[in-house]
């Protein structure tokens, strides 16, 4: 909701947001830079029991517990091979929770990207799984089609984090 | 200026119901007849400090109701009234009230002003019988003339002293602020010359009574310490505006009015004991020449509580950010550890000895840091006194409570959740243990019971021990209750410590007639598990007719766990060592199946059911075998099972991390921990696992 928020205010002001792009296969998404905390590169994490498949595991990241998001899973792309340039993207994302911080696994990191609120356009609803919600919209950036995220309906809705198990058993 | 105040206000209530505990713990100790002056001193400075900080946060009624206790308590002072049991009463009632004004104050809910009003009245009443001429409320207009003060010693006139120009704005009375308060906090502290400055008082017509218009020029002879003066100036802060000057010295040093931020952020440092808004607080009220304001030096009079002066108040989150760095210390250092190992040459081993050093440092510094968690036991024994003076009047027993161990330290999450149980075990010593003083004399005990609290450190875990003399458990009306209710089979032989136990099962009690108190059969079941909850345990030890015995075993703290590390596969879990009864190889064929469903193995003449880790969890574990892993009997609930893993590998304190900061609950697993690689480890939670277990029989039978 924030970020639609800002969206508004950004084409209000027409101003220009920066974000941050990366690669999936063939596809180059984007994430407003403001929600990312760090990159890192890929290292082992500790899987949790029963967790969604594309939650692949939790890491230490400077003293707390930062669950970690294989987003080619969350996509529903093939799964890869993790490689040197194989990047975790830390992000802060504002859930119903609280802020929370998540890790996202991509292929690789691009570059900083300044969108004009105008460049923005509508994603097509072409059925998918994600829910319109999570797409942003479009941007073009030299050539390519930016694809820009909201982090926080893409991790914290409907098919984010929420153990299969986590029944309040208690 | 109440804006500016607002953020203020939790300070100020946590330090006056920190106020008031100390107000209480003095008037318990207060002997009727021969009271101690310092007790006195305590108490009043504390009502004096409460009624500060709630006149200048605008909590008039507050104010108002301390202001007629400070007034009783200025007679008792001054020895003018003889402290009685009735006084000591009204003053606990006070305090009773005040805690309640003050709850009504913080939460925006009305205050109970019938019993504030009664309770006023007794006070003033008590005052007003004295029969001497201090009158309830001192005039505003009181001091209409030069008023000298003159300090008992009048000795040779020192050399050094201090002119103070006071001017008390309008606002100052109605604070519940009194300049003859100043006065007397100064003559104490050397030879005090009061002089009225001639300022314009409006006629008769004009003047509102409860405004001050008058200022004064004070000269203080003696070798004071300027803080000292400060302190005392403290009080009025925002109310009050003067300027202190040494004798014959031309520095001057002007403090801020009190409409000014400045002051108004210094404004709460002066309403507390303990200096916790003091810190940013004194650099803004007073220029860099003054000396530091001692905040915590209440009106500088008498004993001052020594601990209270050097401690300051840390947002635990703080604590926590501390400790997650150092976590991080360590990682980098074993990393760095492991690396100096490939380094060869020259410096290697200068290297190497460096960082032997770092190792040490660190472990210090981490354990430094868990220390600052810790608080002494005496914030939670503190409620007792009180609450065996009140019981043992309303049960007409005599009751002498002893309490030994008082410093013994603990985690502060663990001290908050510890106080419930212990009120409760201690009254029912009271209620139930202790006998009536006929009773006692009959049997040849000294007519007052003696309840014993008593706190100490045993390796990792604190222990408390609730003893009573009373009359003991009765273990046959125990087990004949347990019988008529069905707990206890008839033919049952039960060990007296199997009766024990009994009365720790819900709904179970012994009391003939329930009181208000305790019987109610809710209770000593809740107690268990609050403790079990805290992964801790109670044990109980009675004689008949000599008295019982409640222990109390707790983790120093709730962050850190001493853990067994096991492997499952290629994962990592670790089991929280006071669950783990004991790790077994279970032989070849060894284990049986239950109607061709669940496992179990035999175990010390019984049979325990086996959850498969790699099972629950999903997990390709290395063997499948039995008697190639290991079975690790862990009991959780009161229920013990096989918990069947691929190896141990080793023991090691963890620091619990919380899985919902980031992610959410799972079942089975109470939290993560940092492994000493940097790598995280699943914390198990056996009950969980074993309610999972059960579950997932359950499907698979139903199935």
């Amino acid at each position: 909701m924030n970020a639609v928020v800002n969206k508004g205010q950004a084409e209000a002001a027409g101003q220009n947001r920066q974000v941050l792009t990366f690669c999936l296969g063939a596809e180059t998404y984007g994430v407003d830079i403001l929600r990312v905390q760090e990159l890192r590169g890929w290292a082992p994490v500790t899987r949790i029991p029963k967790s969604p498949p594309h939650v692949l595991g939790v890491l230490n990241l400077r003293g707390s517990i930062v669950p970690i998001v294989d987003m080619r899973l969350r996509f529903a792309l093939e799964r890869a091979e993790f490689t040197p340039l194989t990047v975790i993207i830390v992000m802060s994302v504002e859930t119903p929770d609280g802020r929370r911080e998540y890790g996202l696994v991509v292929d690789s990191v691009s570059e900083v990207v300044d969108i004009a609120a105008g460049d923005l356009k509508p994603a097509p609803d072409l059925g998918s799984r994600l829910g319109a919600d999570a797409l942003q919209g479009l941007a073009t950036v030299q050539d390519r089609m930016v694809i820009l995220l909201n982090v926080d309906k893409l991790l914290a809705g409907e098919g984010g984090l929420e153990t299969v198990a986590a029944t309040a058993a208690a | 200026m109440s804006i500016d105040l607002d953020q203020f206000h939790d300070a100020f209530f946590e330090e006056s119901y920190e106020a008031l505990e100390t107000m209480e713990a003095s008037l318990l100790k207060l002997n009727v007849g021969a009271p101690d002056i310092d007790l006195i001193n305590t108490i009043f400075r504390v009502a004096h400090s409460i009624k500060g900080g709630a006149g200048m946060f605008g909590f008039n009624e507050v104010a108002s109701f301390t202001h007629t206790l400070e007034t009783m308590l200025d007679e008792l002072r001054s020895s003018k009234l003889n402290v009685t049991m009735h006084i000591c009463d009204l003053m606990l009632k006070s305090v009773d009230v005040m805690r309640g004004m003050l709850r009504a104050v913080q939460h925006k809910t009305p205050i109970d002003a019938q019993s504030v009003a009664d309770l006023q009245f007794d006070l003033e009443l008590v005052v007003a019988q004295k029969g001497a001429a201090a009158a309830p409320a001192p005039a505003p207009a009181a001091p209409l003339a030069a008023v000298v003060v003159a300090a008992p010693v009048a000795g040779a006139e020192a050399p050094a002293g201090w002119l103070i120009s006071v001017q008390p704005l309008a606002s100052m009375l109605i604070h519940g602020n009194d300049p003859m308060r100043i006065f007397a906090d100064l003559a104490e502290l050397g030879e005090l010359r009061c002089k009225l400055r001639d300022a314009p008082v409006p006629g008769l017509d004009a003047l509102d009574p409860e405004c001050c218009y008058l200022k004064w020029d004070l000269e203080l002879h003696g070798q004071c310490e300027r803080s000292a003066i400060d302190a005392v100036f403290d009080w009025v802060q925002g109310d009050c505006e003067w300027q202190i000057d040494p004798i014959g010295g031309p520095a001057r040093t002007a403090i801020a009015p009190a409409a000014q931020p400045a002051a108004a952020v210094a404004a709460p440092a002066a309403a507390t004991p303990v200096p916790a808004a003091a810190a940013p607080a004194t650099p803004a009220a007073a220029p860099p020449p003054a000396p530091v304001v001692a905040a915590a030096k209440p009106a500088g009079e008498g004993a001052k509580p020594g601990a209270d002066a050097s401690s300051i108040r840390v947002a635990i989150e703080k604590i926590d950010e501390l400790m997650n760095f150092v976590g991080e210390v360590v990682i980098t250092q074993s990393m760095l550890a492991q690396l100096s190992t490939r380094v060869h040459g020259e410096t290697a081993d200068r290297l190497r000895t460096g960082l032997a050093q770092l190792e040490r440092n660190v472990r210090e510094l981490q354990e430094s840091v868990m220390r600052v968690r810790m608080l002494p036991i005496s914030s939670v024994f503190s409620r007792f006194p009180r609450l065996t003076r009140d019981l043992s009047q309303r049960l007409g027993k005599h009751i002498e409570l002893k309490m030994t161990g008082e410093h013994t330290e603990l985690d502060k999450t663990v001290l908050e959740r510890i106080g419930d149980p212990l009120v409760h075990l201690v009254r029912n010593c009271i209620d139930h243990g202790i006998e009536m003083p006929e009773v006692r004399a009959a049997s040849g005990k000294p007519e007052a019971g003696t309840v014993h609290l008593n706190a100490y450190h045993k390796g990792g875990s604190i222990i408390i021990e609730v003893m009573d003399d009373g009359k003991g458990l009765d273990r046959a009306r125990i087990l004949e209750k347990a019988r008529a209710k069905g707990l206890v089979g008839q033919s049952d032989v039960l060990s007296d410590e199997a009766i024990n136990d009994l009365i720790f099962l819900p709904g179970f009690s012994t009391a003939e007639q329930t009181t208000d108190l305790s019987g109610r059969g809710v209770g000593m079941d809740v107690v268990r598990r609050n403790i079990k909850q805290l992964g801790g345990n109670v044990e109980l030890r009675s004689e008949l007719g000599k008295g019982t015995r409640f222990t109390i075993a707790l983790p120093l703290t709730l962050a850190i766990v001493d853990g067994q590390s096991v492997a499952v596969g290629t994962e990592t879990y670790i089991v929280p060592l006071v669950t783990i009864v004991e790790s077994l190889q279970v032989k070849a064929g060894a284990a049986r199946t239950l109607v061709n469903r669940g496992e179990v193995f035999p175990f010390r003449g019984d049979y325990l059911p086996i959850i498969r880790m790699h099972e629950i969890f999903d997990i390709q574990p290395r063997t499948g075998e039995l008697h190639e892993g290991l079975v690790m009997v862990v009991e959780g609930d009161g229920r013990k099972v096989g918990l069947f893993v691929d190896d141990l590998l080793g023991q090691q304190q963890v620091v619990i991390k919380s899985m919902e900061t980031n992610y959410g609950r799972i079942d089975g697993v109470s939290g993560a921990t940092i492994l000493g690689e940097g790598t995280v480890a699943l914390i198990l939670d056996i009950p969980g696992l074993i309610r999972v277990a059960a579950e997932r029989l359950a499907e698979r039978n139903a199935a």
